[in-house]
């Protein structure tokens, strides 16, 4: 697969629940080799749309396409290729860690012996335990070595960092740098936005079961407002400023302005913004 | 498949094992105890034979409690029937549903492999296990005949145990398929169902009005007594009892393939 090839493909997806909205007209694309942020409050329709990527739900309307395939023609075929680590880590209580790691490898038909023992090194996780001992932190270690140890195309991840320590987090991102570095692609849901700031390349952001827009972070923190600092006829005054700076200067003329500071707004005001209008 | 089918077989064998001794441990207890009642039996069996419908209800109108046929049918019998059935309600009812009870199904169905081939897998769990419980539950009532001196009546009790295995099939089909359509686990459920049958086949022996109704139970075509006794089975329920089999499976793969991840 190319550097250009779409990995992920929905189209017009809509998903209800009876009567409760889940996600309406739902329509993006994932590139390969990209890190792919989801951003949005609980209830926007982040897992609805995840869960019906992986074919564990089924949907209304629209199209998904993982690897140009269809998730409800080829789901098994599919899903030997993505690693998915859900938002709720959970195992069967009574069974030891090694053991959870390779059923998951098993069932994939594959050996990730080594692979796993190099991610269970890296994000410190003891193998011999049984599941019910281990803490939430600690069972997302094991959530991720599951995802991560078949070395899979694409990745999903629900936020995966809830409950793992800033050591670890690090560690993680840096998992996903080296493997998307090697041609994987990775879509991430999380509420974090410094995560996304920091790792994403491009960001979606959902709002009540709707697709708000999908922009490179970049853009995303640079086009929207300009976040103003002044002390203007000496009352120190910050605010979120979106009309044309033209006008701004207009308006300061023939005030007696001590400091002027114009920045880029920070990633959560531009989060926070999207979820006022 | 076999990975997903071996991870079942380590999730139950405890249940498994636990029942097996219990059930054919005490059925075993029943017949080691039947030597010392021997002749205190002999003296009782003419009454118990002449209690009219209760005598019917239990079969000892048609088998001497003082035989060890008898003895083994009323009361090994009783166990085995309610034990067995107990076992196939326990296992199949949250086999389905403890994937969502615990949360465990995200886990589960993101592995590629299809929901209709982990019903499969799951059903093969449940045969096996029945399976076993009933080889072991044999082999401990074949020991207590051996214990005792006497020989294993062997063609009546093979058909009574292949009858007891088809109504522990038929019980367990019918908890997975109600598995099927809960998101949490409902043994108590399954364990009510299993007493409402045996009760509906007892009152049906008792009540004559009900005789003609007895088919509805999946006990009519298992009980201890009128196979031992005669060497026969009522074909008519044994197909029904295998069709309400069939149909519970089907139901149960339509609901769960179809079935969105809680």
């Amino acid at each position: 697969m190319s550097g250009t090839e779409k990995v992920i493909e929905i189209e017009e997806l809509t998903k209800s629940y009876g009567k409760h909205r889940g996600v309406t007209d739902l329509s993006l694309s994932v590139e390969q080799g990209e890190i792919f942020g989801f951003l949005g409050p609980n209830g926007a329709g982040k897992s609805t749309t995840i869960r019906a990527m992986l074919g564990l739900i089924g949907f209304d309307r629209g199209s998904i396409r993982l690897f140009g395939q269809d998730i409800c023609r080829r789901r098994e075929e599919i899903l030997a290729r993505v690693g998915y680590m859900p938002s709720e880590a959970m195992f069967y209580p009574g069974m030891k860690v090694k053991e959870v790691i390779r059923l998951a490898a098993r069932v994939r038909g594959m050996d990730c012996d080594e692979e796993a023992a190099m991610l269970c090194e890296r994000l410190q996780v003891d193998t011999e335990k049984k599941i019910r001992e281990l803490s939430l932190g600690n069972r997302k270690k094991v959530s991720i070595v599951c995802a991560m140890q078949h070395r899979p195309g694409l990745f999903v991840f629900d936020e995966p960092t809830s409950g793992l320590d800033p050591l670890m987090q690090t560690e993680f991102f840096r998992l996903i740098r080296e493997y998307v570095d090697q041609g994987a692609t990775c879509m991430l849901s999380t509420h974090v936005l410094p995560e996304v700031k920091r790792y994403c390349d491009r960001v979606a952001i959902m709002k009540e079961g709707r697709l708000q827009g999908v922009e490179s972070v970049e853009e995303l923190t640079r086009a929207r407002a300009k976040r103003i600092k002044w002390i203007r006829d000496g009352v120190e005054e910050e605010f979120l400023y979106e009309k044309d700076l033209n006008e701004l200067y207009r308006e300061l003329m023939g005030h007696d302005i001590r400091e002027l500071l114009i920045e880029e707004p920070s990633l959560e005001e531009v989060f926070i913004r999207y979820y006022r209008t | 498949m076999r990975y997903i089918y071996g991870h079942e077989m380590r999730q139950y064998w405890k249940t498994l094992l636990l029942w097996a001794v219990c059930v054919g441990g005490m059925g075993m207890g029943c017949i080691l105890l039947y030597s010392g009642m021997q002749e205190e039996m002999e003296g009782m069996a003419d009454s118990f034979a002449a209690m009219g419908t209760f005598s019917a209800a239990f079969g000892m109108d048609r088998l001497s409690i003082a035989t060890l046929k008898g003895f083994y049918a009323t009361e090994v019998g009783t166990i085995h029937e309610l034990g067995g059935a107990m076992f196939a309600a326990v296992i199949s009812m949250t086999m389905l549903s403890k994937e969502e009870d615990g949360h465990t199904s995200e886990y589960l169905f993101s592995l590629p492999i299809s929901r209709g081939k982990v019903v499969f897998t799951k059903w093969c769990v449940i045969c096996t296990d029945l399976l076993l419980f009933h080889l072991l539950c044999t082999a401990f009532y074949g020991l207590g005949f051996v214990l005792l001196g006497e020989g294993i009546p062997g063609k009546e009790l093979l058909l009574y145990h292949a009858m007891q295995l088809l109504l522990g099939l038929e019980m367990a089909g019918i908890c997975f398929a109600a598995s099927a359509f809960f998101r949490q686990n409902r043994l108590g459920a399954g364990l009510g169902m299993v007493l409402l049958f045996y009760a509906y086949d007892l009152m049906s022996r008792v009540s004559p009005e009900m005789e003609k109704c007895r088919f509805l139970s999946p006990f009519s075509y298992a009980n201890a007594s009128d196979i031992l006794s005669t060497g026969e089975i009522a074909a008519g329920s044994v197909l029904l009892g295998a069709a309400v089999l069939l149909l519970a499976l089907a139901t149960a793969r339509v609901k769960y393939v179809r079935k969105d991840l809680f």
